[in-house]
């Protein structure tokens, strides 16, 4: 009998309804991943399930016993623990603290604690001294300690949403071991993903949601991701092809550095767009926040950019890799959030002029089919594929000459992610000049005319086409000298 | 925001204010015949111009995330400095311009330690409250100034057209704070950088000139409220407008504008302003003790947030 199964589970969000009569079970000792498009219901049904909010019908039994968790302190006594995907450790106290955070005795045997976190991080594979602050960790780190915090609460229902979205591959791998690991000792994990050779790598069964519907449960060795994708998408995607560019003219010349980067050369040609590869550490992450004037120091043409003001003026715009906390206002206005990096053209003597406002919404809403269609939509409420391009609309609407793409596609789901395929490939056939800076190799093989490899703080490699995927992962993770 | 798409929790929330305030006038005016009188109206907006002027510039700054602790002593340094130079003989046009320039110059001061030194706005008008203060009182040597010229007489109680000539001025600025907030470009960048100011730096909105902007024209409400007192008293207190800051932050908090910044307007903090002058008034018709009126207030403002806080939860 399975350990977990919730039956006819239903969720309605005033006029929207999330999840429609949904059947999930999870066995013991399995990871189960759970697909499906943004906005498939996949966050809300585990959010019932780890007792975040109620469902509005259904019902769920763990263990043979018929449960309905109305808090998550209730959920984590039954042993089931969410660690999400904004993670949710205090940065500010010790990692010891996080591990065992509003459960301290009342008083704080310091030694014993300690002892006791040192067994605990050791059963993730962590190394870490247990009074350093959460806030010096790595992503990938804290998410090993929020596993950690929840086998601590002796957890036998571990559900991960989205946790490799922000890992370099290195961590993902060691994320994977750790998921073996618990798996062996009885542990079951839900794996929400938006990545499905993840799903295929660690996942015994796989669950796609369509519309808050449930749309069949699979076993992994028994399914194809081609079929897998069929049923989350509803008909077969479009995989994306680039054909062959010529380089012609020059648009300009980059030249970045920053404490941990040395000094990188980029020479941009219109239409042409120019990848960077390498792992979270590796400076590849630092070379656009550079480029864009927020940290180092950037030349442009031999022009110095020391702002993002500098920056557009010069013609170049960022996406920036965090669309939530850098990218948008979202508790404005989808027309809001289109003029903010051109209120200077659509004012005059101060005043917005609302039909240029409007026409420029309009514009950038057709352009790259957003939806819902709607300007006056507030931000919040659009799915991630469709916040982004908004971020990417706002950026373009500056008119620029370069466009920084930092992540473009995280978070976003596999229909949305061709769609901005096809808006980056008709960006550069325009003549726009585009750096791409993605952990995505699969992304940066169907985008880039050439990749520029980064490790250890410089550009180790310059790869042309045609590459294979091989070839760059060996070039990031620096395997190629082993041969 | 169109009307084309009605978003009906965001109609509520709006709405329920106005609905608040209306069941206060008919609650109030079955309690005492004396409130729904045409004087008694016109009391009570002259009675809440001076707050409601404060309050429209502590809302520019609200919604830009801030917060400016300094406007009452502001109001009595700009109060006095007026009064002197118009005492001293200067023409009074030429006194209040002065005065007008000075709350300017002081807003500037907050705005520029919290844009440029990057200090937390409640510190930084923690301090200017008390400078101000200290400024007022130490030009003063505590006293207050009077033998004003007549035009700040017709400031204080002159009329115009039926109405008192500071409800006109309280409703000039906050339509020209309206006009700044919703039509202009400054006004939009104030609501993205009380939003998510990061997002707003990453657009290229010169962040920190908006967030000096927002503390000069708090420093400029000061100034007009300042005056507008000085001519209702007819003299200027080197002690005037102790605890002003707090009923205007009142006002734009009951108005819902959120403390969080990038929300909110001055339409809010205007019936705002109105709910606590109508409840001050009512008390006052029904004798209440002053002291009972606090609690009452205090009770009012905990009880339009908890209001607000039931109808916008659930953003998921």
């Amino acid at each position: 009998m399975a350990l977990l199964s919730m039956h006819g589970v239903s969720k309605r969000f005033g006029a929207v309804t999330a999840l429609q009569g949904v059947d999930f079970t999870l066995e013991a000792g399995e990871v189960h991943a759970l697909v499906g498009e943004n906005g498939a219901g996949k966050s809300t049904l585990m959010k019932i399930l780890a007792g975040v909010q109620p469902p509005d019908e259904g019902h769920m039994q763990l263990a043979g016993d018929d449960v309905r968790f109305s808090s998550v302190q209730e959920a984590q006594s039954r042993g089931v623990v969410m660690v999400y995907q904004e993670l949710a450790l205090v940065p500010t106290l010790s990692v010891a603290e996080n591990l065992f955070l509003g459960r301290l005795p009342r008083f704080v045997d310091y030694g014993a604690l300690r002892a006791r976190v040192r067994t605990l991080l050791a059963q993730v594979d962590l190394q870490l001294d247990p009074d350093i602050e959460v806030a010096r960790l790595s992503i990938g780190e804290r998410q090993l300690v929020e596993i950690a915090r929840a086998l601590a609460r002796e957890g036998r229902v571990l559900i991960l949403d989205e946790p490799t979205a922000a890992l370099a591959s290195t961590e993902t791998d060691r994320l994977f071991e750790i998921i073996a690991r618990v798996k062996a000792a009885g542990v079951s994990v839900v794996y929400i993903s938006h990545r499905l050779e993840e799903v295929f790598r660690i996942a015994d069964r796989v669950t796609v949601l369509r519309d808050g519907a449930l749309v069949g449960t699979r076993a992994v060795a028994e399914t194809t991701a081609e079929q897998v994708i069929e049923m989350m998408v509803g008909s077969a995607v479009h995989r994306y092809e680039r054909p062959a560019r010529v380089r012609e003219r020059v648009v300009g010349t980059f030249e970045v550095t920053e404490r941990d980067l040395r000094p990188v050369r980029i020479t941009l040609h219109a239409g042409e767009i120019v990848g960077l590869a390498g792992v979270i550490g590796s400076g590849r992450e630092r070379v656009l926040p550079c480029a864009f004037g927020l940290r180092g120091s950037a030349h442009w043409n031999d022009a110095s950019i020391r702002s993002p003001r500098d920056a557009i003026k010069a013609g170049i715009v960022l996406v920036p890799s965090d669309r939530k906390a850098q990218g948008l206002v979202v508790g404005l206005s989808v027309e809001a959030n289109l003029s903010l990096a051109t209120l200077g053209r659509l004012q005059r003597l101060g005043f917005m002029r609302a039909g240029a406002v409007r026409a420029q919404s309009r514009h950038w809403i057709e352009r790259l089919s957003l939806r819902p269609p709607d300007p006056d939509k507030v931000v919040w409420e659009l799915s991630g594929g469709n916040q982004q391009k908004v971020v990417i609309a706002k950026a373009l609407a500056t008119e620029p000459e370069v466009l920084l793409l930092d992540e473009p596609t995280r978070g976003v789901d596999v229909g949305a992610r061709a769609e901005l395929y096809d808006v980056i490939d008709d960006l550069s056939s325009r003549g726009l000049a585009l750096l791409l800076s993605s952990s995505d190799t699969e992304e940066l093989l169907g985008l880039s005319d050439r990749i520029l490899v980064f490790r250890e703080g410089r550009v180790t490699a310059e790869l042309q086409p045609p590459y294979t995927y091989e070839e760059v992962v060996a070039h990031v993770t620096g395997a190629h000298q082993l041969a | 925001m169109s009307l084309a798409r009605i978003n009906w929790r965001e109609l509520l929330a709006r709405f329920g204010l106005v609905l608040a305030l209306v069941a206060l006038v008919i609650i109030l005016s079955a309690m005492s015949d004396r409130f729904l009188t045409q004087s008694n109206i016109i009391n009570v907006l002259r009675q809440i111009s001076i707050n409601a002027i404060i309050a429209a510039g502590m809302t520019v700054v609200i919604i830009g995330r801030g917060i400016d602790l300094s406007v009452g002593s502001l109001l009595a340094l700009t109060g006095v400095v007026g009064a002197s130079l118009a005492v001293g003989g200067l023409p009074a046009g030429v006194a209040i311009a002065a005065a007008l320039g000075l709350g300017l110059a002081m807003g500037v001061f907050n705005g520029a330690f919290v844009a440029y030194a990057g200090i937390a706005p409640f510190i930084v008008t923690l301090a200017g409250l008390t400078i101000f203060r200290g400024m007022a009182l130490a030009f003063t040597d505590g006293r207050p100034v009077s033998g004003l010229p007549p035009a700040f007489m017709t400031i204080g109680y002159g009329s115009f057209l039926g109405l008192p000539v500071p409800i006109w001025i309280m409703l000039g600025f906050l339509i020209a704070t309206h006009v700044i907030l919703r039509y202009t470009a400054l006004g939009r960048a104030i609501y993205a950088i009380g939003g998510n100011e990061e997002a707003a730096r990453l657009s290229g909105i010169p962040v920190r000139r908006v967030v000096l902007f927002t503390f000069a024209y708090s420093g400029l409400a000061a100034a007009i409220a300042s005056m507008v007192l000085t001519g209702r008293l007819n003299s200027a207190q080197p002690s005037a407008g102790v605890m002003f800051e707090l009923d205007a932050i009142a006002a734009v908090v009951v108005g819902g504008t959120s403390l969080f910044g990038g929300k909110g307007g001055v339409f809010g903090t205007l019936v705002g302003a109105l709910i606590i002058g109508v409840i001050n008034n009512g008390m006052n018709l029904l004798n209440v003790p002053s002291f009972y009126q606090q609690i009452v207030k205090g009770g009012v403002i905990l009880t339009a947030l908890l209001i607000e806080r039931l109808v916008s939860t659930r953003r998921t």
